[in-house]
């Protein structure tokens, strides 16, 4: 046979990633159960058996979104159970990489997956006809997230310049400086989408949530802090698993995470917002109190616009980290051997929301034993609650009017299977 | 990962294709990715090899192309445009040094 071409032109689909059941007996919900296929559990039988500085790599094929926060997870991780700290510059690097992901998912997330339910369109091509120049902007700060990926992670998806004890190689001052008039520029970016967001009309709803994120001393979180609640809460990321509990549900692949002796609670932007205002930089202050962003802000609806106020907080963020930049002398601080059997745990901030991981190491530094507990998967149980109160104010739309305001609540919380909700398998019953 | 069922759904097609042009093997694919998709090039070209590893298209030369037509129909899609198919290289004669 010799070579030749065949014209195809074959639109590819997604699915099977999400599908949702709803139950309704009369006017009451009696069942809401959300399916989502959650990789990381497959990634923890993997990890075992392969040496502590492979878990940074392997892990960042969890996520082509949020490959940085499993880097991070991982890394810190593995820093505890060698018994090393990276601060200094390094530490501000991480910052700075960390940066480039929460501009990159956040802006994909209200520009192409979220925007469209608030102003009226089935997705971004039809918001685009529209609205080009918001498109164009969103892409153009996306492009700038993606591009500081690059520059530090030596590309943009699944980095490759991620180690146990820091980076392979560091940027010289001039480097960084040189994408400063691009950061400057994402900036603004950054505050006309805040502006932008500010237009949308949200629905009336309140949701009595129970946020979790990381609250470390002096800033922001990214990636250090106490695990926090709203409730009170406050323990280093070493009592995670005291204080939230994996459970097995017979309706999904992933895992839920629920509070030990209570219920549902929700991770991500709203949560870190609500226990951290006080950590913001100025801008996002600023432009938080001119939308009347009170925290906590519990419209879930409203989270597009933490989103956004997160992505100015980002660039103004890694502006600083680069203003700030002295090149440290070495990439990575070593780590030595293990002297026996040791354990590490640690939890950062994904764009999502926080993210644990746990490794136990053998004395030969192999991975005796994983967990990851991903962001989606703590925030699961919390989405069906709001989509069983949803459900409950909208029982009398009909089942595709319906599926649309579902497939709204959960995007609400960009889950990862965000991309995908937009071909959920609804299915509601009616009895 | 959460790619996944896109790329599954791709080599669905493409093996399909091939088995209905009795082609062994894939010599080259061609992508176009709309301007609006959540996937970038880099994306795609990172984690093609793995995915295709033990598939009529493992070894394939991928080629994408990335639109810049926000008002494309398929703007936040992925298209297989198309594809070269051959015959893999005929496998040495047993005997035959480093066979």
């Amino acid at each position: 046979m010799t070579d030749r071409t065949i014209s195809v032109d074959y639109l590819a689909r997604v699915e099977g990633e999400g599908a949702l059941k709803v139950r309704i007996h009369g006017w009451n919900v009696e069942e809401v159960e959300l399916q989502i296929f959650e990789p990381p559990r497959f990634f923890e039988a993997f990890l075992r058996g392969r040496g502590y500085a492979e878990a940074p790599d392997i892990t960042a094929r969890i996520c082509g979104i949020c490959p940085v926060a499993y880097q991070m997870s991982s890394c810190h991780a593995m820093e505890q159970a060698l018994g090393i700290s990276v601060g200094g510059q390094l530490r501000e690097l991480r910052r700075l990489l960390y940066c480039g992901e929460w501009i990159e998912s956040h802006a994909l997330h209200i520009y192409l997956l979220h925007a469209p339910d608030f102003l009226g369109y089935p997705d971004a091509i039809r918001l685009a006809k529209d609205h080009p120049l918001a498109v164009k902007k969103g892409l153009k700060l996306k492009k700038a997230g993606n591009a500081l990926m690059s520059l530090l992670g030596g590309r943009e998806i699944h980095p490759i310049n991620v180690r146990v004890g820091g980076f392979y190689r560091v940027p010289s001052k001039e480097e960084l400086e040189a994408f400063r008039p691009e950061l400057e520029s994402a900036l603004e970016l950054a505050e006309e989408t805040v502006h932008f967001a500010h237009t949308f009309k949200f629905p009336d709803v309140k949701e009595d949530y129970d946020f979790v994120a990381l609250r470390p001393p002096n800033e922001y979180p990214l990636n250090e802090g106490n695990v926090a609640s709203s409730t009170g809460l406050e323990v280093p990321a070493s009592r995670f698993e005291e204080e939230f509990q994996e459970v097995h549900v017979r309706h999904s692949n992933a895992l839920h995470c629920v509070r030990k002796g209570g219920g549902s609670y929700l991770v991500g932007p709203l949560a870190r917002y609500a226990l951290n205002y006080d950590r913001l930089p100025p801008r996002a202050t600023s432009l938080a109190r001119e939308v009347d962003l009170t925290p906590p802000v519990r419209n879930p609806f409203r989270s597009v616009l933490v989103r956004a106020v997160e992505i100015v907080f980002a660039c103004e963020e890694a502006l600083r980290i680069i203003d700030q930049y002295d090149p440290p002398e070495s990439a990575w601080v070593p780590a030595p051997a293990p002297s026996g059997p040791t354990e590490g745990c640690a939890v950062t901030e994904a764009p999502r929301g926080i993210l644990y991981h746990r490794y136990r190491l053998d004395e030969k530094g192999l991975i005796a034993d994983a967990k990851i507990v991903a962001p989606t998967s703590q925030n699961q149980k919390r989405i069906e609650d709001d989509v069983r109160h949803l459900v409950t104010r909208s029982v009398h739309l009909d089942d595709e009017s319906l599926g649309y305001a579902c497939e709204r609540a959960i995007r609400n919380h960009d889950p990862c299977i965000s991309c995908a909700t937009h071909f959920l398998d609804l299915e509601v019953v009616r009895d | 990962m959460h790619e996944q069922a896109m790329f599954r759904d791709l080599l669905r097609k493409v093996t399909e294709v091939a088995q209905a042009e009795g082609a062994p093997h894939i010599t080259r694919i061609r992508l176009w990715v709309g301007a609006l998709s959540h996937l970038t090039a880099a994306h795609l070209q990172a984690d093609w090899a793995p995915m295709t590893q033990g598939t009529v298209a493992e070894g394939a030369g991928l080629e994408v192309t990335v639109s810049s037509d926000l008002n494309d129909p398929r703007a936040q899609g992925v298209v297989l445009m198309s594809l070269d198919v051959g015959a893999r290289e005929p496998a040495p004669p047993p005997g035959t040094p480093g066979a």
